[in-house]
């Protein structure tokens, strides 16, 4: 029991915290339906702003004040502002996209504002952080742990006088019930919203404070590991409980030291920590019933479909947002499954400006390839291709389906894992290698997906989230897949008839493994498969009630997304001859999604531009001095608010643009007067001149 | 048409029992359908209408009760084992695949409810549907009268056209049971009358049997052979709807002041 005391005592202190992050991720979850994974960032932001403030010589009070209740409040008031409240109904991608983008580019902006980032460990906010105040029992406890519990103490005694007592905290707690029922009881629920984001951002921001002592350096990616333990918290609320959840959170913190204390040292015991939010995830997730997730009253709406037909052509950017990303992307696929011969002809009259344009450029980046370009442009060349494998295996997961997966990376190591292995250990040739990478990371992909798909978007995605830091922690360090830091060497293919080695066989070989892969995502798009997903995305209630099994499509596109990643985590690794952990580490999947999601997930275009766009960014970030590198993650997150306002990506917004254009000439020229499908912000690609031809679809 | 089911109804529910909480939405009720009869359900709001068709179609696990469809006991079968067994349903809100066309959503129930796509379909063939496909969806296309829209994403669609869909859907695969949730409500007494006599022709024409959850009286008295009447959860009264409607007890519970 002494013993048991001895482990769990010290993990109070991280239980707060923990459990504050989950309260806050609760509260704006409830309050404005966004699940803001930006938390991590907005504690990051705080943290620096004390540690900068200390260091300048302010007191300790004052830094404390205002990191906490100045800064950190205004952050969340302006993300509320200017972002969350406006896609407060958007699909979960379009909601998750943004969150993420912020993730990475707040911490950038925060170090470029600030000036440097600090190293020498803070003070905690009372005392000193190190030394030894007092003893519970045998067990120490420290400035820092004293402070952590005290001020959770007092913030946990707020939110009960303010819940219970005050009119406010019941019209938050009627709004975390019931947004839609407490409109209808005319309470501003806009307000509400915006105080619990103060709130929120009050816990981020103190959650930052009161751990920053504990790290030599403020590191954005050691808030983002935290943000995943309030996330567990949260899932044990339910997205829905604040007591559940602040329990959940302090039960984790405890639970950690606990794990940590009785297992035997080694890869297994030192992973397993950082791994327990995903064994939560997994054990809570399916307890999350969606009735939970969703307000009471949502089954209330009136039907959409009719009125929202009437306004199809005048929707605004905002209307376009809330319409989803991956709804958007759906319709750019099924677009193509038509085949209505009427509007086909028309379509690739009107298609032909762009679709030729793009094959002319890839054409000549492919020349140019094999001829004029330096080796270290080819290099580059060839890792986008790589990528652009692993951005369509989010092409046909998140832009067919609609799920959202944060472990993409994770898959595409695997692969690049296992093609390595097989070829060092038993000889096996590198391509058979890449097939064996995608199959293995499409078995672990049904075994991610069978216990979390029954749940689609958020759950999924925080689930897959907490799937890749296990990978992170416990399968990438074995040496019998990962080998670390240190990793594998993977090599080239070189047996057979032809060598593949040099770099400009290899390029082109990459090419026939990206058209493969293409040509794999293209057929399941336009087939039967396809219509099916669009089914599902429309309504999955109808989809199953007319005889698809939902669930099992739902895993056999997550195995086959996985697939992919794998094939292309075996490309990659081939191509650089070597892969690491740190090449597919956690936060590169969301990364990934940003990206592809951004650049456009309703085509296989998209997918590749993806490609040469992410590696791009690769090269700038690490050849620009770290400064302006800083710089680039910001515009990465601003590139993420743009994307709100057009969700079908930019090269479907772009490509409509386009036609609307010609389609504008050309009535013009008719004497027509401007093109009825008009200028419509962002809503061209979704709806192309819908043709009224009596003709069934696929019959052409 | 009731006589061909005379030997073995299609449809059998056994003292279906539900409890949400405390409340008990559903008593030891039983039904019966047979083979090509159409069968109403009504009642007063909260009777149990919903709840019984969602345990029969598999939305709800009944807490007691078995549900036997064609001999075969189908509890706890999932909703898309059920369609593809051949029982369609449609939705009192709607629940259609937004974006896709008219001839698309037909098409995927056709595709569905026969269970035979597979993955290398795709592959192999590309995907396309079949000759037969096709034409089994014209021919539901014409005989709701939606042939001239088939093309039309169904956003566009007005009310009464898109419940049509959500009928034409439900009729894909050739069901044996078609389960209709209220199919006027949101109509106007133009698009109620198209809907009875598409109804009316579908049944003559497929044979199918219908259970039909309705509150217009007009087009339950037009479709169905016979009525239940649902109360608090209990089966309050069946029988011929003339003589169902004639019970004291139903116009007191359900009729109200308007009898």
């Amino acid at each position: 029991m002494t013993q048991f005391l001895n482990y769990a005592v010290p993990g109070v202190p991280f239980g707060c915290v923990f459990a504050l992050m989950a309260v806050g991720l609760v509260l704006t979850y409830k309050a404005s339906g966004v699940f803001n994974l930006a938390f991590g960032a907005q504690a990051f932001v705080s943290a620096l702003a004390y540690v900068s403030l200390d260091q300048d010589g302010w007191p300790r009070w004052a830094s404390t004040v205002i990191a906490v209740l100045v800064i950190g409040p205004l952050v969340g008031v302006l993300l509320d502002r200017l972002l969350f409240r406006r896609i407060r109904t958007a699909s979960p991608l379009v909601k998750l996209v943004p969150s993420l983008g912020l993730l990475v580019a707040l911490p950038q902006l925060a170090i470029i504002i600030a000036g440097s980032e600090p190293s020498i460990p803070p003070p905690a906010i009372v005392g000193n952080a190190q030394r030894v105040y007092l003893h519970l029992g045998s067990v120490p406890l420290s400035g820092l742990e004293l402070s952590i519990s005290a001020a959770t103490v007092v913030v946990v005694a707020g939110l009960v006088v303010l819940f219970r007592f005050t009119p406010v905290g019941l019209e938050m707690r009627a709004v975390v019930e019931s947004p839609r029922m407490t409109e209808l009881a005319g309470v501003n629920a806009g307000r509400v919203s915006a105080f619990a984001w103060i709130l929120s951002s009050i816990m981020a921001a103190l959650a930052g404070v009161l751990l920053s002592p504990l790290y030599s350096q403020l590191d954005p990616q050691n808030f983002t590991v935290l943000l995943v333990w309030g996330v567990a918290g949260a899932v044990i609320g339910r997205f829905a409980s604040l007591p559940l959840a602040l329990v959940g959170g302090l039960a984790l913190g405890i639970a950690q030291q606990v794990v940590a204390g009785y297992m035997p040292a080694g890869v297994i015991a030192n992973g397993l920590r950082p791994s327990l939010p995903f064994v939560v995830l997994l054990v809570f997730l399916p307890l999350v019933r969606q009735r939970q997730v969703d307000d009471p009253l949502s089954s209330c709406d009136p039907p959409s479909s009719a009125s929202e037909a009437a306004t199809a052509g005048f929707r605004s950017a905002s209307t376009v947002a809330t319409s989803g990303g991956a709804v958007h992307s759906v319709g750019v696929w099924h677009q193509r499954l038509e085949g209505l011969p009427g509007s086909r002809m028309t379509g690739i009259l009107v298609r032909r400006p762009t679709a030729t344009f793009a094959w002319v450029v890839g054409g000549l980046a492919i020349l140019s390839a094999l001829t004029w370009v330096p080796p270290d442009w080819l290099l580059t060349m060839n890792q986008g291709v790589a990528f652009a494998i692993i951005f369509l295996s989010l092409t046909l997961l998140t832009g067919m389906t609609g799920q959202i997966s944060l472990c993409q990376a994770t898959f595409a190591g695997l692969g690049g894992f296992m093609a390595g292995q097989l070829a060092n250990h038993f000889g096996l040739p590198i391509v058979l290698g890449m097939v064996a990478g995608g199959l293995l990371a499409a078995g672990l992909g049904v075994l991610v997906a069978i216990p979390t798909l029954r749940l689609a978007g958020l759950p999924l995605a925080l689930a897959t989230l907490a799937f890749a830091l296990l990978a992170d922690n416990i399968l990438f360090p074995n040496s019998w897949i990962g080998n670390g830091a240190g990793g594998i060497t993977v090599p080239r293919p070189s047996a057979g008839p032809v060598s593949f080695a040099a770099a400009k066989p290899f390029f082109l070989l990459s090419l026939v493994i990206l058209g493969v892969c293409a040509g794999v995502v293209k057929l399941v798009g336009d087939g039967t498969m396809g219509r099916y997903l669009s089914a599902v995305r429309g309504s999955e209630l109808a989809a199953n009630a007319v005889g698809i099994d939902v669930y099992r499509l739902r895993v056999l596109v997550f195995a086959l997304s996985a697939a992919l990643a794998g094939v292309g985590g075996a490309l990659f690794g081939s191509l650089e001859g070597s892969l690491s952990a740190n090449d597919f580490g956690y936060q590169i999947s969301a990364v990934l999604l940003v990206v592809v999601a951004i650049v456009g997930l309703g085509s296989i275009a998209g997918a590749v531009v993806a490609g040469v766009v992410y590696t791009t960014l690769q090269v700038a970030v690490t050849s620009l001095p770290s400064r302006f590198a800083g710089l680039v993650a910001v515009l990465f997150g601003l590139a993420t608010l743009s994307y709100t306002r057009h969700p079908e990506g930019f090269l479907d917004f772009l490509s409509g643009r386009v036609q609307t254009a010609i389609a504008d000439r050309r009535s013009h020229r008719l004497g027509d007067g401007p093109a009825e499908h008009g200028p419509v912000d962002g809503g061209v690609g979704e709806r192309p001149a819908a043709a009224p031809d009596p003709v069934i679809g696929g019959a052409g | 048409m009731s006589d061909v089911g005379a030997t073995r109804p299609l449809l059998v529910a056994d003292g279906i029992t539900k409890q949400f909480g405390g409340i008990t939405a559903l008593d030891h009720v039983d039904m019966e359908v047979a083979a090509g009869e159409a069968v109403g359900v009504v009642g007063p709001n909260g009777a149990g209408k919903t709840t019984l068709f969602n345990c029969l179609f598999g939305l709800e696990d009944p807490d007691e009760g078995t549900v036997v469809f064609d001999g075969k006991r189908i509890n706890r079968m999932p909703v898309w084992k059920r369609s593809r067994l051949g029982i369609g349903r449609t939705f009192q809100r709607m629940e259609l695949f937004e974006g896709m066309t008219v001839a698309d959503h037909l098409l995927v129930a056709e595709q569905a409810a026969s269970g035979t796509v597979r993955v290398w379909r795709d592959f192999v063939h590309r995907g396309g549907p079949t000759p037969a496909e096709l034409h089994h969806v014209e021919e539901v296309l014409g005989l709701l009268g939606l042939s001239d829209l088939a093309g039309r994403p169904v956003d566009t669609l007005d009310l009464g056209h898109a419940r049509l869909v959500e009928l034409g859907r439900a009729m894909m695969g050739t069901p044996r049971l078609l389960m209709l949730d209220e199919p006027s409500s949101g109509l106007d007494s133009d698009d109620t009358a198209r809907l009875a006599r598409i109804l009316g022709e579908t049944r003559r024409t497929t044979g199918v049997a219908v259970v039909l959850v309705e509150h217009d009286l007009a087009l339950v008295e037009s479709t169905v052979d016979r009525l239940y009447v649902l109360n608090f959860g209990k089966v309050l009264a069946s029988g011929a709807v003339d003589d169902v409607l004639a019970d004291p007890e139903v116009r007191r519970a359900y009729l109200g002041s308007t009898a």
